[in-house]
């Protein structure tokens, strides 16, 4: 049936309903990736969010069970252009419009998702709904509506749990974990601890971590009580930590650092980004409506270590005195490219001296 | 972390010429040397190319100083000792131009002074890509799969081999003496006759087996990296058909669609791997197999070189592939990269991304042939038997599949769906198991007897996408079939790809009625930007395609503009030679002043290359497409190929303004065995006709002969368009004339417009460009300045040293003949070669 | 038995990425910093990460070559020969030291250097950058800086290749 999405601007966009057929609110933004839709709508990180694909094709490859980031997507929305329906993975039981219906996620189709995102590329991320009928009803109920600053209590865990291995005992502290940072860390055989991130640093040491995780998650991490940045604030002078998406941004904030809010989120796995010591250019999947500001970096406590070569943002940072360092971009691909997991790789070695140092 | 590299080391730079065209050797390397000497020439690099192809484009730039002369390690020696080379680039003429160059520097001696460098790919490798058992050991040490393979030589060896290894087998030549052929062998029966033939294809007489990984899913990355090892992946295609069938007879699709995200970077993992071990500066071209059962992926092709793939990437995503290539062969860095201004000035260092899908289709030359009494055997296997290839852009599969069909054809099925009717149950089966040329319609008939789509997929071993595909074009029809021509159905149509043609023949009405019930109901094409970013960013984009959506992004070029119409789905020799063409009615179309719009669907050739036109269509080519185009940019008017006869009428039915590029709808049969054909050839401006020159021309070769016809007297000549002719006679010799009897033109000799292949022979041979002459007299014939210099210069219009050889492509081998074919007519390339004093 | 890579070029390129950022964290953003690469490979090495340092802090790091063939003590000979070239003699008083070198062993090589670098001043710490750490140490001597752990046996040979000498970069073990 035909349904509409309306924008903050006014403009309207219309096209066919899959999916659930609710309506729906949420902040709309584009993604230019031409793989991984199921890793897309199923990441945390886009929990309140509505996802515009520029892959024209959506769901030709079905829905698989190595393909989830969460189990429960948070996603508010998906933009496509076409719809495959199909059915490939081994029973031929789900498709991603049933895989929609689910989990009551709206989807709109048959939409010229192209001046769509040219279109927001121009305005900016901002709010939308998909409704039935456009009116003035919808519109003020757009207007009214206030997105959630919640999103990370929304996801993150609020329990400890573990997922055992034989190696380094990793923390991982929870913004919004996906999955794909616990499948590079059963990589490594790695004996895991998640843990709330209202977690104290008591806990936390009580459990005698050789490393520590600062999480993927959605939402802006100012929204997230004062006593985080403490915790990661003790936390870098005692264990190896690394940090990842939101988990770079809580990193930087801690050490007296700002961010700044993008005008148009960048979601993709496209952009050049390079490792400035070494001047090597890796390509990462990347997710990101703040950044770090040059202009507000702490350059005593920290220094840059990658930087997108597009826009030239801020991509990982580094403590200057202890073994702590961050990056923007998702090493763990899924969905993305493979070589930045080698920031793993260096988390682990960085671990393995941490371990022969204080044994 | 290395340091950056002198720029301009190496100053004089020799490209090796790509050589004749011939089965998946089309005319992407000429136009790829073509597109990257200009940037070069600006970098301050001296440039040189050698080539023998006569359809070549690049042989004529000014950029270069160009050279005919046979691709032979002497000659090359020899230019690279006279014009003292500083660097050679093999890898812009495909894997020949590294067979070529593994010869030079193994017969390199001493007294030649000091080699030049290979630029781009290290000597070493090199060595290895012309040993493929090295290769496999050095790929497998770094943990790739490859197919296990085993090298035999002799049948005794080989029989051996078979009490060890399960069926099917691929054997294949190793060191092959032209482009590998591979057999598959699926029963013990044919085993000895593989290894018999291709043993004799090999140089050193040995016999690659390995196990054949039929029924996997074949995809094909291309990948770039540079000096320091970075490398991005510029594109990554998938084949609907299996590894089994040649990946250029399968309908193939960008980007990948069936493929899960975890896959693909697993195989773009590998692909740079391979680049990496392989220390390529510039692209490379890695195909995988996929066993979609147990997740094993098995590398089974690597050209580190530029091929087809690099050409068909650059058009699909809007990346500048070769310009990049050819700076990261010189020893940039991918962040170094210069491009003109027309690109985002970060474009080299982002991966492409498409936001639309684009489908390739293999065109066969079953048809003609048959058409000419021959028949082939049309089973598709592991052999190429395509003749080229025609690509259709959309934003869903099926539109970009229905605008292949039309673009490969030129109108819709018009291969008949009433054959398929006549199919019986087990020939169809038997089919859908050994593929013909006619893929597509086979499944769609399969779909229409009711066959489920699971059954299907384990028959054909094509993922289960298509087929859903596949059925939903299937209810569009039954659905247009059913109902009036509403605008929603108009739309549906529409935007499904199908052409106002086919909705007329669907409703019984005519072409322009339906076109016009399209307009009236708003249903008009939106043209979509190609471009590398998929929107990301504005990039001041020069190509478009049609679809039907909201917003139209093509704003018309000028108020006096031409559009051009290319020659469309690509056909070999004839491809070639019409790429050719197009390419400079463009160029001299551009130096006359106009603004220029090209519409054409094949990668092949130099016709879309974005610095030739102001804008370029990447679309079918039937009356509808052209006149949505016409609608769109207004042209003051259209070229079109004298073959496009019903075009032709039909766009000045409507009101057009055409101007016709004299060709004919075939390729002229050569004369027979024993017989001689001789041609005076003449140039027609539009009123008077001037003789060029007298060619002799025996099956497979034309010559130039030495005698003045300056002075004939062709008054009496009457053509309706401007262009290059031929006075065609024949006579019963074999002997090749240096002074010839010119007959009664009045009766014995007929007319007809020169083949484009010629005319690229012979502008090269009198250094003439004879297309930019007809171009020039479209304003109403030429002007004195062009006449004197044609009348100038026609003295020295006769004689020279060269002659055309058509190959002799090896027919046999690809498409099993039951008789020969003429390789005259069926030309798939040919070569410039300098006669010898007898 | 085929030679074992146990490292391969960008494994190698990520363990000095590596060292390096230990450096900057032991030595606060390498101020007075000194690198000392034992010859020859590890001169080398400490070239690239002096690279490496200016790629981060825009500042150039002295280093200089110290050759200690004359000098180790489980060999015969006069130790009458420095080291250090002449014209390569930095200021060293109470520089921070960073000691360079491929691999660390029984730790006579790196004792040997120590003494020859105390015999041209007082430096005021030094420590001990190694690109691979084998075991089996004689001497009670430990490396600050370690790009990889490799445990070896006594009569395995570790081989490190650089690009500048060997033509690629690539540590193996040679049996």
């Amino acid at each position: 049936m035909e349904r509409h999405l309306i924008l903050e601007d006014g403009t309207v966009f219309s096209g066919q309903g899959f999916g659930s057929l609710a309506t729906t609110f949420g902040e709309i933004i584009f993604d230019t990736a031409t793989s991984g839709y199921q890793e897309t709508i199923t990441n945390p990180i886009y929990d309140g969010q509505m996802i515009v694909f520029a892959m024209p094709v959506v769901g030709a490859d079905g829905i698989h069970a190595e393909a989830y980031e969460s189990i429960n997507p948070k996603i508010r929305g998906v933009i496509v252009h076409d719809l495959a329906e199909v059915s490939t993975n081994r029973q031929r039981r789900m498709n991603l419009d049933r895989f929609l219906k689910q989990h009551n996620i709206p989807g709109i189709y048959e939409v010229d998702t192209r001046k769509l995102i040219r279109h927001l590329r121009e305005t900016g991320s901002q709010k939308a709904t998909i409704v039935d009928v456009v009116d003035d009803h919808a519109r003020d109920q757009l207007q009214a509506t206030v997105l959630t600053n919640k999103q990370v209590q929304n996801t993150a865990t609020s329990k400890a749990y573990s997922n055992p291995g034989r190696g380094f005992h990793i923390i991982v502290i929870d913004f919004g974990l996906k999955n794909g940072i616990l499948r590079v860390l059963g990589e490594y055989d790695a004996n895991v601890t998640v843990l709330p991130y209202t977690t104290s640093v008591e806990e936390v040491l009580t459990l005698d971590p050789d490393g520590i995780i600062l999480s993927t998650g959605p939402g802006n991490p100012e929204d997230l009580p004062e006593s985080v940045l403490t915790l990661i604030h003790v936390l870098q002078t005692k264990v190896p930590m690394l940090g990842i998406g939101l988990g770079h941004e809580l990193f930087a904030l801690a050490n007296n650092s700002e961010l700044t809010t993008l005008p148009a989120e960048y979601h993709g796995m496209n952009h050049p980004i390079q490792e400035i010591i070494s001047q090597e250019i890796l390509y990462a999947r990347q997710g990101r409506g703040y950044v770090v500001n040059p202009e507000q970096l702490d350059t005593k406590k920290l220094f840059v270590t990658h930087r997108d070569l597009v826009d030239n943002s801020i991509q990982g940072l580094r403590h200057r005195e202890y073994p702590a360092f961050s990056v923007q971009f998702f090493p763990d691909g899924a969905p993305g490219p493979l070589e930045a997991k080698r920031i793993f790789a260096d988390f682990f070695e960085t671990v393995v001296d941490y371990v022969q140092k204080n044994n | 972390m290395y340091k950056k590299t002198t720029k301009n080391q190496h100053q004089r730079l020799l490209f090796l010429g790509a050589g004749e065209t011939d089965f998946g050797m089309q005319g992407e390397n000429d136009a790829a040397i073509y597109q990257v000497l200009p940037i070069l020439e600006k970098q301050g690099y001296q440039l040189f190319l050698v080539d023998d192809n006569p359809y070549s484009l690049a042989l004529e730039s000014g950029q270069a100083q160009t050279i005919v002369a046979t691709l032979t390690v002497q000659n090359v020696k020899a230019i690279i000792k006279e014009q003292q080379i500083d660097g050679v680039f093999p890898g812009f003429a495909g894997d020949r131009g590294l067979r070529l160059w593994q010869q030079v520097m193994a017969e390199w001696r001493e007294e030649d002074g000091p080699r030049p460098v290979g630029l781009g790919i290290p000597d070493s490798t090199v060595d290895l890509m012309n040993d493929s058992a090295a290769l496999f050991d050095r790929l497998s040490l770094s943990g790739l799969a490859m197919p296990q393979a085993t090298i035999v030589r002799s049948q005794a060896e080989a029989n051996e081999l078979l009490r060890d290894l399960e069926l099917p087998l691929l054997v294949r030549a190793h060191h092959p003496a032209q482009a590998t052929t591979r057999k598959i062998v699926k029963r013990l029966d044919d085993f000895e006759n593989a290894v018999d033939q291709v043993i004799e294809q090999s140089l050193t007489k040995e016999v690659v087996i390995s196990k054949a990984i039929n029924g996997l899913k074949e995809v094909s990355l291309l990948v770039l990296r540079d000096a320091a090892g970075n490398c991005l992946q510029i594109g990554a295609s998938e084949d609907m058909d299996p590894v089994g069938i040649h990946t250029s007879d399968s309908l193939t699709v960008a980007p990948t669609l069936t493929i899960s995200d975890q896959v693909l970077q697993e195989m773009r993992t590998q692909a740079f791997q391979v680049a990496n071990l392989l220390n390529i500066q510039g692209p490379v071209h890695v195909q995988l197999a996929l066993d979609e059962k147990t997740g094993r992926l098995y590398i089974i092709k690597v050209s580190p070189y530029l091929d087809y793939l690099s050409n068909r990437m650059a058009l699909l995503t809007g990346y500048p592939v070769m310009l990049v290539a050819a700076q990261l062969a010189t020893g940039r860095l991918i962040q170094e990269i210069e491009l003109p201004d027309s690109y985002h000035e970060k474009t080299a260092m982002m991966e492409p991304v498409m936001d639309h899908i684009v489908v390739k289709l293999p065109v066969f030359s079953f048809g003609d042939l048959k058409a000419s009494g021959v028949r082939v055997n049309r089973q598709l296997n592991s052999i190429q038997k395509s003749v080229g290839s025609a690509l259709g852009f959309g934003r869903t599969f099926i539109e970009a599949m229905e605008k292949a069909i039309r673009a490969a054809h030129f109108n819709n099925r018009s291969f008949s769906p009433k054959y398929m009717k006549k199919l019986s149950d087990d020939e169809m089966i038997q089919q859908l198991i050994h593929p013909h040329d006619n893929r597509v319609l086979l499944l769609l008939e399969a779909l229409r007897r009711g066959y489920e789509i699971d059954e299907l997929a384990e028959l054909t071993k094509i993922d289960g996408f298509y087929f859903y595909q596949l059925k939903q074009l299937l209810a569009i029809e039954a659905h247009i079939l059913d109902g009036e021509p509403s605008r929603q159905l108009l739309n549906k149509a529409k935007s499904s790809g199908l052409s106002d043609g086919l909705l007329a023949r669907f409703w019984d009405s005519d072409f322009q009625a339906i076109r016009e019930l399209a307009k009236q109901a708003g249903v008009v094409p939106t043209y979509k930007a190609l471009e590398p970013s998929a929107g990301e960013f504005p990039e001041n984009a020069h190509q478009f395609f049609a679809t039907f959506e909201e917003e139209n992004e093509s704003v018309p070029v000028s108020n006096k503009t031409i559009l051009v119409i290319g020659p469309g789905a690509f056909r070999m020799g004839d491809g070639a030679s019409a790429g050719y063409v197009t390419a400079v009615v463009l160029s001299e179309l551009r130096a006359l002043g106009y603004k220029t719009v090209i519409m054409n669907n094949n990668a092949s050739d130099a016709s879309l290359l974005p610095h030739l036109s102001d804008k370029q269509y990447l679309e079918p080519l039937e009356v509808s497409d052209v006149m949505s185009v016409v609608d769109q940019e207004q042209p003051e008017a259209i070229v079109v190929p004298g073959n496009r006869r019903k075009l032709i009428e039909a766009l000045t039915a409507l009101g057009q303004k055409v101007i016709v590029l004299p060709k004919e709808k075939h390729q002229p049969m050569g004369p027979e065995e024993g017989e001689s054909e001789f041609a005076l050839n003449i140039f027609y401006d539009g009123a008077r006709a001037f003789p060029l020159v007298l060619t002799q021309h025996q099956s497979g070769e034309i010559r130039l002969i030495d005698q003045d016809e300056s002075q004939v007297d062709l008054s009496g000549i009457r053509l309706p368009y401007s262009g290059v002719y031929q006075l065609i006679w024949r006579e019963k010799t074999r002997k090749w004339l240096d002074q010839v009897r010119l007959p009664d033109f009045g009766s014995d000799t007929w007319l007809r417009p020169m083949p484009y292949g010629q005319i690229a022979f012979l502008s090269k041979i009198l250094q003439l460009s004879l297309i930019r002459l007809v171009v020039r007299s479209w304003k109403g014939g030429l002007d004195e300045d062009d006449l004197d210099a044609l009348v100038a210069h026609m003295p020295a219009l006769r004689g020279a040293d060269f002659a055309m050889v058509s190959n002799r492509t090896d027919f046999d081998l690809h498409l099993k003949p039951d008789q020969p074919v003429d390789s005259t007519r069926y030309e798939m390339g040919a070569k410039i070669m300098r006669l010898m004093e007898d | 038995m085929a030679n074992k890579i146990v490292l391969d070029q960008a494994s190698m390129q990520r363990a000095l990425t590596r060292i390096t950022y230990e450096i900057l964290e032991h030595n606060k953003g390498g101020q007075n910093l000194i690198l000392v690469g034992v010859k020859t490979r590890g001169e080398y090495l400490a070239h690239r990460i002096a690279d490496r340092l200016e790629q981060l802090e825009g500042a150039q790091i002295p280093v200089m070559a110290i050759d200690i063939s004359d000098y180790r003590d489980d060999r015969l000979g006069q130790h009458t020969q420095l080291g250090l070239d002449k014209e390569e003699q930095v200021n060293i008083i109470d520089k921070n030291i960073v000691l360079v070198d491929d691999v660390l062993f029984t730790g006579r090589t790196t004792r040997a250097a120590l003494d020859a670098l105390i015999q041209i001043g007082r430096p005021k710490t030094i420590s001990l950058a190694v690109l691979i750490d084998r075991g089996h140490r004689e001497l009670p001597i430990r490396a600050d800086f370690v790009g990889k752990n490799i445990p070896t046996a006594q009569n395995e040979k570790i081989q490190v290749k650089v690009k500048e000498i060997d033509d690629e970069d690539e540590v193996e073990i040679v049996h």
